[in-house]
């Protein structure tokens, strides 16, 4: 599903990333784990296709991303991978609604699929939202200034999972809630992506969650540069 | 298309900055297309001050003093040309018509100007056109008047209403022509010239009113002088809003009969139509059957036979032996004059110029400030699949659309306030301001703005696209 191999990126002259080998099955639920400063954020725009690495490949989906140019990259990455961020993901003049939808003015596949599935977009944010214990309609018109931490990010993993896309990374998407909230997010993450078959990379610098994951790496025990460093 | 949406949605979330830049763009627009509406309907109407007359003729002197007093009426003219001049002039050869001007009283602010019934026939304004009466006629009485179209709307004028005429420009307080009234026998319509705040009387009333010593005209034989009632003629001075102290200092002029009077006094309630019932003072009794001309006027208005004659005259009466005159050709006059202010409007050109100028770099660096706290909506955007092109179109959409709606809304503004100013301009200035479709210069101006926006757009779109190769999705705020 995934493949490194080799993987170096340095910026500015400075290695950030020296992997050998990472993999990841369809389906997986993998756990990377990292302090802030081990590279984790660069990895991740490196999968998402954001950042080009000097060295070594990157294989999605049985896709060479080296071999697609830049707004190729940016629509393979619309198109297959759903992304969580730590906290505002959302834009803030655009509606619960609208911020969920926004994938599909990116992503015609996933549009497509979405339609598919539910028959509106609107119908499709519904049902992602009550899968995600948000089950409110009055939610989808508001502003999503007007919602909780937690109902931000439930809303943030409705638009990852919009249109069905292979892969959903999320990048210590937690770390604004509280334990409770934590625990359910990450249940229902869970679930959701193991009904609809998407392969999770979470990644955290809270070693604490790790024991959800049946699959764990630690991006400093991976990255060259990060041994080094600690050497 | 959904990125134009999406930059006219983060628009709205900036409410606050997006309506200043808005209105600081339309501001300017508004200023800039003002000023050329403005500049094209003053020149307009400057050129259209008089047309169809060949030369105009005055003594030695500036010729643009001759075409501001006789043309615009402005400034005095203490100069004068010979009466028989003026007639040597009308029967050369190369002289289709010509018409003496004479200027240089006043009522009430407005300008009097004697001439003869062919100023009529041959004055025109514009494209060629000749003035038009807009009520009563034109009589050929040496003591009716014919007033511009504003005169008798400032003044409340109506056909029949006596006026008196002051000597000068009426700043000598007590310098009333009040032996030779006038009847206002017609109205002109409106030409948006200077005939507009004039007024227009006869060669003859003009040299009745400034004959050397009244006491010359005296009684008629068979009249006799008797000093005047003064009661019922205080009855009918008050009418014309005359002062009691400066009636006295012209008593002795005022001979009238007593059966006249009493006449007179019986149709003094404002039955004006039929001025064949006011009864006229001795001296214009006098005047009328003298039917004296002046011996000066200031100005002759020519018309030439043909156009290849101009120049010739013009040099014919330059040199002209008589007396020392001069000619202008009033359509290159007006030009040279024109050119003139023209220097005004260049500095006011480059002044609204900065004014837009100003209004964009507004808007550039409320866009530039605003990039900061738009990295984060630029990562975000980035993560579900938006490319750094897209982030590029963002800044240049709403740098383009702010301009755009600054621009009609300037253009709106505009013309509201054309629409509200054009009544008060035409009745209180006599500048008619035509509401004119824009240009395809003003178009060609507003694309240029337009394009100025996007221009100056490339600098936070550079920016913006920079930040988002680099900071790709990492959320760095």
């Amino acid at each position: 599903m995934i493949n490194l191999s080799n993987l170096r990126f340095a910026w500015q002259k400075e290695a950030i990333i020296d992997i050998s080998s990472l993999n990841v099955k369809k389906g997986q639920h993998l756990f990377i784990q990292g302090p802030s400063g081990s590279g984790k954020s660069t990895l991740l725009n490196l999968l998402g296709g954001v950042l080009t690495p000097q060295s070594g490949d990157i294989e999605i989906l049985g896709q060479q991303l080296d071999e697609l140019s830049a707004s190729q990259k940016d629509s393979f990455r619309a198109n297959h991978i759903g992304f969580i961020f730590q906290q505002f993901n959302l834009i803030p003049y655009l509606s619960v609604i609208d911020n969920i939808t926004l994938p599909c003015t990116f992503s015609a596949p996933r549009k497509a699929k979405a339609l598919k599935r539910s028959g509106s977009l609107e119908k499709e944010a519904t049902r992602l939202l009550a899968a995600l214990g948000l089950d409110d309609a009055d939610l989808l018109k508001r502003s999503v200034n007007e919602l909780s931490v937690g109902q931000q990010q439930r809303v943030a993993a409705a638009r990852a999972m919009l249109g069905s896309p292979e892969i959903i990374i999320a990048d210590e998407p937690t770390s604004a809630l509280d334990n409770d909230h934590r625990q359910a997010f990450i249940k229902i993450l869970f679930e959701e992506c193991q009904k609809e078959e998407i392969t999770l990379i979470f990644v955290s610098h809270d070693s604490t969650l790790k024991d959800n994951f049946t699959h764990q790496v630690n991006l400093q025990d991976i990255n060259q540069v990060a041994i080094k460093e600690t050497l | 298309m959904a990125i134009l949406s999406l930059a006219f949605k983060s628009l709205l979330n900036r409410k606050l900055t997006f309506f200043i830049t808005l209105f600081s763009i339309a501001i300017s627009v508004t200023l800039l297309l003002g000023v050329q509406t403005l500049k094209t309907e003053t020149n307009n109407s400057f050129l259209k001050s008089i047309s169809g007359t060949d030369l105009i003729v005055g003594s030695r002197g500036a010729s643009s003093q001759l075409l501001l007093s006789t043309v615009f009426h402005i400034g005095n003219t203490p100069n004068t040309i010979e009466y028989k001049t003026y007639k040597k002039l009308s029967e050369a050869p190369a002289v289709d018509w010509a018409v003496p001007i004479s200027l240089g009283d006043s009522h009430k602010g407005y300008t009097v100007m004697g001439t003869d019934l062919s100023f009529y026939d041959h004055f025109s304004y514009a494209n060629k056109q000749k003035l038009r009466v807009q009520s009563g006629s034109i009589d050929e009485d040496i003591f009716a008047i014919v007033i511009g179209s504003e005169v008798a709307k400032k003044l409340n004028y109506k056909i029949g209403d006596r006026v008196i005429v002051t000597h000068g420009g009426g700043e000598i307080e007590g310098h009333h022509h009040d032996n030779i009234p006038f009847y206002i026998s017609a109205i002109l319509a409106p030409s948006f010239t200077a005939i507009d705040q004039t007024l227009i009387v006869s060669l003859e009333a003009m040299a009745a009113m400034h004959t050397d010593n009244h006491d010359h005209f005296g009684a008629l034989p068979g009249e006799t002088i008797l000093p005047s009632d003064h009661d019922g003629h205080a009855a009918h001075e008050s009418h014309e809003d005359h002062d009691h102290e400066e009636h006295v200092a012209h008593e002795s002029h005022e001979d009238h009969d007593h059966d006249d009077h009493a006449a007179h006094e019986a149709h003094d309630d404002h039955d004006h139509t039929a001025h064949s019932a006011h009864q006229d003072t001795q001296d214009q009794r006098v005047a009328r059957l003298l039917k004296v001309k002046p011996e000066k006027i200031n100005a002759v208005f020519i018309g030439l036979t043909s156009p290849q004659a101009i120049l010739g005259m013009q040099s014919y009466i330059n040199n002209f032996k008589e007396e020392p005159l001069s000619a202008i050709i009033p359509s290159i006059a007006l030009q040279e004059l024109w050119e003139f202010f023209s220097l005004a409007e260049v500095a006011l050109n480059i002044v609204t110029v900065f004014v837009v100028l100003v209004g964009l770099l507004g808007m550039l660096s409320i866009i530039l400030m605003s990039l900061n706290e738009r990295r984060r909506e630029m990562a975000i955007l980035r993560s579900v699949g938006a490319r750094p092109g897209h982030i590029f179109g963002l800044i240049i959409g709403e740098a383009g659309f702010v301009c755009l709606s600054g621009i009609l809304l300037g253009v709106a503004l505009l013309y509201i306030l054309l629409a509200i100013l054009q009544a008060p301009l035409a009745a209180h200035f006599g500048f008619y301001l035509d509401i004119n479709m824009l240009t395809s210069y003003d178009l060609g101006i507003l694309a240029i703005i337009q394009l100025s926006a996007l221009v100056i757009a490339l600098i936070p779109g550079w920016l913006i696209y920079k930040y988002s190769l680099s900071d790709g999705m990492s959320i760095k705020f």
